[in-house]
């Protein structure tokens, strides 16, 4: 038996890494976090309202923060979901994937 | 079950600009932006609305465990405003909740309940203190902001 090997590793492309996508989040959500300590160790399963302890009307403007900064639309349907970072990272990625 | 929003006017003033574009748009629905915009004091509109979508809410979210951030699903109706009071009704995903509000010139409270008997018998303790942990004989809900923690009790 051969084994299929795909290699994936010089393939440009435009795609945000996580590790990028983090790092233009967490200056929007420490806006508004009330707890430094988290924000810190801030990662994918971080908690916008129970970790970082997020006001939730201040929700929305992390909700418009990410618009202006990814220059994208989050619609109502998405904004329902943006509870964590990674829901945030994956609503910023379908949306950015939609513009190209 | 019953639930309770407190918003601190001055809290709120300092860390939410509701004028900032779209704003308003992302947490009402066009009638209850309409209401704002024709209000004489639009701050308190907003942070009544507000308020008694979150104590709705924070029923919805403990009978069904399931948590979103759908503001403009939560549907206020029927408003009657007094002058430090007002009551109304809030929709969300099919369930009708019963809402009454205490207009404050420092905050707003609401309280919510599934019926008018249940809202009728609430008890309410509001306390001036920054320390959120308090709590008292086990209240049935609690919310705080800024220099405000709001017992209920059921």
């Amino acid at each position: 038996m051969s084994m299929h090997v795909l290699y994936l590793r010089n393939i440009k492309t435009t795609k945000m890494s996580n590790e990028e996508l983090i790092a233009k989040l967490k200056p929007i959500v420490a806006n508004y976090a009330q707890d430094k300590e988290a924000l810190e160790k801030i990662n994918p399963q971080t908690d916008f309202i129970n970790d970082l302890k997020i006001n939730s009307a201040n929700l929305v403007d992390v909700v418009l923060d990410v618009e202006e900064e990814f220059d994208i639309v989050v619609d109502n349907e998405s904004m329902e979901k943006m509870l964590n970072v990674q829901a945030a990272m994956e609503i910023i990625a379908a949306k950015l994937a939609e513009k190209e | 079950m019953i639930g309770n929003d407190i918003v601190d006017l001055i809290q709120a003033s300092e860390d939410s600009n509701w004028k900032r574009p779209g704003y308003l748009e992302k947490l009402f629905t066009s009638e209850e932006q309409f209401l704002i915009s024709s209000d004489i004091q639009p701050d308190n509109l907003v942070w009544l609305l507000w308020s008694m979508k979150e104590s709705a809410y924070k029923i919805s979210s403990r009978k069904s465990k399931l948590r979103e951030f759908a503001p403009v699903k939560l549907i206020c109706n029927n408003l009657i405003i007094h002058d430090n009071t007002a009551t109304g009704n809030v929709t969300y995903n099919g369930q009708l909740y019963f809402t009454s509000s205490i207009i404050d010139k420092s905050y707003i409270h609401t309280i919510a309940a599934l019926s008018q008997e249940e809202l009728a018998s609430i008890k309410v303790e509001i306390i001036e203190t920054k320390d959120h942990q308090i709590r008292i004989n086990n209240p049935d809900c609690v919310s705080h902001h800024g220099s405000f923690l709001a017992l209920v009790y059921a």
